[in-house]
């Protein structure tokens, strides 16, 4: 199963708002804690809904992927549903399926989810699942040659048929990292997909998929001390394995930042994305960009809808966040970078696309923002952390991903907290010091004219 | 005494055991589902015939409104497709005392979003806020609603953009197949659109937009939905009747529901040179929410293709490999639905794959399911069902479909007992009806050059160009 991400889903939605948590009058409850393998368990009980959510995230991802083999972290992601020591291939579907269940998987640059959400009185068997495969995963030749066809076809389905998607996972990482950590394409090519061997496989299980590399969330309508008692009984045992070792991600020192320009086969309407490297995350100046994007793109207000939709008419859909392409505000590893993508009138140049979203940018880093534009993005941040924590599942998701990435699942509050603190100067500064012209990356995505041969498609499908 | 203290040594030698050891071989026992009761839902009328449904919902500081107007697609004038679309687009962008900015700002300041979409059969004015600012969305609400003037440089940035967003749409392989696939099974029927083209989009003016506000936008033809923390009920309906209460009602034009053309066995094929796989929707005329063969009818579709459980991800995906996603969809519309197989596939297994589809369609038709996939697939359209309820636009949403599908009051109450009374036999002759492919309409968006020679078995190919 498993889509690399959710973002490419709304490619063409205008992005409404890039944060996905918490605020200061709604608190999710949660306990934290240890197995002795090294497991970090996190416990958030609401019975509203007889319903539960467990939510398993490991700490590897498309970025921990070493050259050769693109696109390996979601082909291991397919691994995981094609069955375990107890669990036969397929039956992980029908047992989430049969007992009311959903149930998916998800490969993110700096880490892997997986996830069930079941009627409350199936946790025990939810939690039988995850330990068997995190226990005893399957891998033979026959499951990896058949999910080595499935994500070939993902590919041709979610990126070389569709219009700009190709640029966004292939030329986009390419143009803006310099570390081929952050550079490589989170998709693959086929020819490194088609080389993953069985060997790879277990090697990448044996490093990455261990409980002391795993965060496992239950959310939702349980007792606390049954969980407790239940999470021990399933994966107590599983043995622990010697950390992994962490590639470096650190990036090249950056010259001036580079515009291209390919041609896209399936796209009709021009897309430019415009992109700078953020600063590092939680601090201050962090923050402050988080403000920044949604003063610029949030709701429906915000600058470039007002801008540049309404007021120059030059833009048809704009999309932005920090982490984007592939990442959100809160889930990545540094480093990080703050991108927007645009889809533009022809009548206009790419040239002039980007000088007006960097005059919306200067303006800032000039006249900061006005108070009541900001109390604005404040109460649309306030309304985001309340509807995103609505289901036991996106409660899960946040609590998860803040303690496999910051040791802080408290982060669901506090990140917030220090949104709300930023000031309108903090914003203008951060504007002028990073968001500058001669910093800023900058991909064009031009209709290829109708008679021209495939270009990005190299495999065709053999 | 003897017997007591030997039962009492057993049990105490085999609690520490029970406790620490668990069987992994085999799936856990589970215990008995919690019951959950839905929240209840009030009904009541203005003078004016606005009908209004209220639920509590007091888990988030939050408040779900649905303002819905039976006004969708199946009523655009046939030389204006996409008019409803483009009225609810336009209703936000204007109104007589506010322009498009000041409305964007106070909807922002509430923290709120607002949007209204078109579906088939209802025009939709969808909003969410904070509770606390509940009274002044309700008051936005009702602005757009009733006072949109359809300001003319809106309107004509409107027209400028959706033909831009039309083209960046026929870019799409799964919009072509959609687009393409309804015009084929309802012909120039109401439900055979599902947007605007170019020409129509040079058709719209201020006059077109009015004359489908002020003929379908009315209370009496409009249903309010509110879920979340509500203001006590008094004064609720003191607010709502403020908003609401002096908006006047209208005679509103009734709707025949012409007949839907007999299904057909036809096949097109829309090329899109360069593509690398072929986008695949096949199906025919399905049921209604209200005929008594839709639970079967989607108690069927689980099996054969609702999920990574189903006949036809575990064939065509899993065991095959020939494509990522295979579905099928049960689409209940208020006068008629369609059922549908979707996916998508790699050009050199086009003719296999259709093959394998339509080989499973037919078998639903001809052979009983087993009991054990039955059952199987009630738990999960009941956990579905379950899951959905926690969001809360989860209920509002299934409240505005209830409405908009005349569903009957009991029908959320009732929807698990009805799941699971679907027997092997009404699957078996709804899928007569409904899955069996001798009439199937097949829509294939891929490049011809490709993929047309293995077609032709299937019938006659009509190769269509995408419009721009």
């Amino acid at each position: 199963m498993g889509r690399l991400t959710r973002t490419l889903v709304v490619l063409l939605a205008v992005a409404a708002m890039a944060f996905g948590a918490a605020e200061s009058d709604f608190h999710i409850p949660f306990e934290k804690y240890k197995l002795q393998n090294g497991m970090r368990v996190v416990l958030s009980r609401d019975t509203a809904v007889p319903v539960i959510a467990l939510y398993v995230i490991y700490d590897v991802g498309a970025r921990s992927e070493e050259k050769g083999r693109t696109g390996f972290a979601h082909l291991f992601e397919h691994m995981m549903f094609e069955g375990s020591a107890n669990i036969k291939k397929g039956e992980h579907f029908k047992y989430v399926q049969a007992n009311g269940g959903v149930m998916n998987g998800s490969t993110h640059p700096d880490y892997t989810d997986y996830f069930e959400t079941m009627p409350s009185n199936k946790l025990s068997l939810a939690l039988w699942l995850e330990s068997d495969r995190m226990r005893s995963l399957a891998i033979t030749p026959e499951n990896l040659k058949n999910q080595q066809e499935a994500v070939k076809q993902e590919r041709r389905l979610s990126f070389d048929n569709q219009p700009y998607s190709t640029a966004i996972v292939d030329n986009w990482p390419k143009l803006t990292f310099g570390n081929f950590q952050s550079s490589h394409s989170l998709i693959g090519s086929f020819e490194d997909l088609e080389a993953a061997s069985v060997d790879d496989v277990a090697k990448f299980f044996k490093t990455y998929y261990a409980p002391n590399n795993a965060v496992v969330v239950i959310a939702g309508d349980f007792e606390i001390g049954d969980a407790k008692k239940l999470v021990q009984q399933y994966f107590g045992n599983i043995p622990a394995q010697p950390p992994p070792q962490r590639p470096d991600m650190t990036e090249p020192v950056r010259a001036e930042g580079k515009m291209e320009t390919v041609s896209d086969q399936h796209a009709r309407v021009p897309g430019v994305i415009v992109g700078w490297p953020a600063p590092k995350k939680h601090s201050a100046e962090w923050y402050a960009l988080g403000m920044l994007d949604a003063v610029l793109t949030g709701g429906q207000s915000c600058r470039l809808q007002l801008d540049l939709v309404k007021g120059r008419q030059s833009v048809l859909q704009y999309q932005a966040n920090p982490g984007w392409p592939f990442a959100s505000f809160n889930d990545f590893k540094d480093p990080g970078d703050y991108a927007a993508f645009l889809l533009y009138k022809p009548n206009y140049r790419p040239e002039q696309i980007v000088d007006q979203l960097q005059q919306e940018i200067d303006k800032i880093g000039t006249a900061g923002v006005p108070d009541a534009e900001l109390a604005r993005v404040k109460a649309l941040l306030r309304y985001s952390k309340v509807t995103s924590l609505q289901s036991s599942l996106g409660r899960a998701q946040l609590l998860g991903q803040y303690e496999l990435l910051d040791g802080k699942p408290e982060m669901v509050d506090s990140d917030f907290t220090n949104l709300f603190a930023v000031t309108g100067s903090q914003i203008q500064a951060v504007a002028k010091k990073y968001l500058t012209a001669a910093r800023r990356d900058v991909l064009v995505i031009q209709p290829a004219p109708p008679s021209q041969a495939p270009a990005g498609a190299k495999e065709g499908g053999k | 005494m003897n017997y007591r203290s030997l039962s009492y040594l057993l049990l105490a030698a085999a609690l520490p055991l029970a406790a620490q050891t668990v069987d992994l071989t085999k799936p856990p026992v589970s215990k008995d589902p919690r019951p959950y009761k839905l929240p209840p839902v009030s009904e009541s009328k203005l003078p004016n015939g606005l009908t209004i449904l209220l639920a509590e919902d007091n888990r988030f500081p939050l408040v779900t409104s649905r303002l819905v107007f039976l006004a969708g697609n199946k009523r655009d004038p046939k030389e204006i497709p996409g008019l409803a679309a483009s009225v609810a687009t336009m209703l936000m962008q204007g109104t007589s005392s506010h322009d498009y900015q000041q409305i964007a700002e106070d909807l922002d300041s509430l923290g709120g979003v607002m949007a209204a979409t078109t579906g088939a059969d209802s025009l939709n004015i969808e909003a969410s806020v904070l509770s606390e600012n509940f009274d002044r969305m309700l008051a936005l609400v009702s602005d757009v609603a009733r006072n949109a003037i359809f300001p003319a440089p809106e309107l004509d940035l409107h027209k400028q953009n959706r033909k831009q967003t039309l083209m960046a749409q026929h870019a799409q392989p799964a919009f072509l197949a959609n687009e393409e696939y309804r015009k084929v099974l309802f012909g120039d029927t109401p439900y055979g659109h599902v947007g605007p083209t170019a020409e129509s989009i040079d058709k719209l003016d201020r006059k077109a937009l009015e004359d489908f506000r002020d003929t379908y936008l009315v209370p009496n033809n409009a249903y309010l939905i509110l879920v979340g923390k509500l203001p006590a009920r008094a004064q609720l309906m003191k607010t709502i009747t403020a908003q609401f209460g002096s908006w006047e009602q209208k005679k509103v034009p009734a709707y025949v529901a012409p007949k839907v053309p007999e299904s057909k066995r036809e096949l097109v094929l829309v090329d899109r040179p360069g593509s690398v796989q072929a986008d695949m929707r096949l199906g025919k005329i399905g049921a209604t929410y209200n005929d008594a063969d839709y639970f079967p009818e989607n108690v069927g579709s689980t099996i054969e293709g609702g999920g990574p459980n189903s006949r036809l991800f575990l064939d065509i995906r899993e065991k095959r490999g020939f494509a990522y996603d295979v579905h099928t969809e049960v689409a209940a519309l208020a006068d008629a639905g369609t059922f549908s197989t979707v996916t998508q596939v790699r050009n050199e297994v086009v003719g296999e794959a259709l093959q394998g589809i339509l080989d499973h369609l037919d078998r639903m038709a001809k052979e009983p399911v087993e009991r054990q996939e039955l059952s199987e697939a009630k738990s999960y359209s009941n956990g579905v069902f379950l899951l959905s309820m926690e969001p809360q636009r989860g209920l509002a949403d299934r409240l505005v479909q209830m409405k908009v599908m005349n569903q009957p009051k009991n029908y959320l109450e009732t929807y698990t007992t009805k799941i699971n009374s679907v027997e092997p036999d009404q699957i078996e002759s709804a899928a007569k009806k409904y899955m069996a492919t001798d009439n199937d309409a097949i829509v294939v968006v891929g490049d011809a050059a490709a993929i047309e020679k293995p077609l032709e078995k299937f019938g006659t190919v009509r190769v269509v160009k995408p419009a721009q």
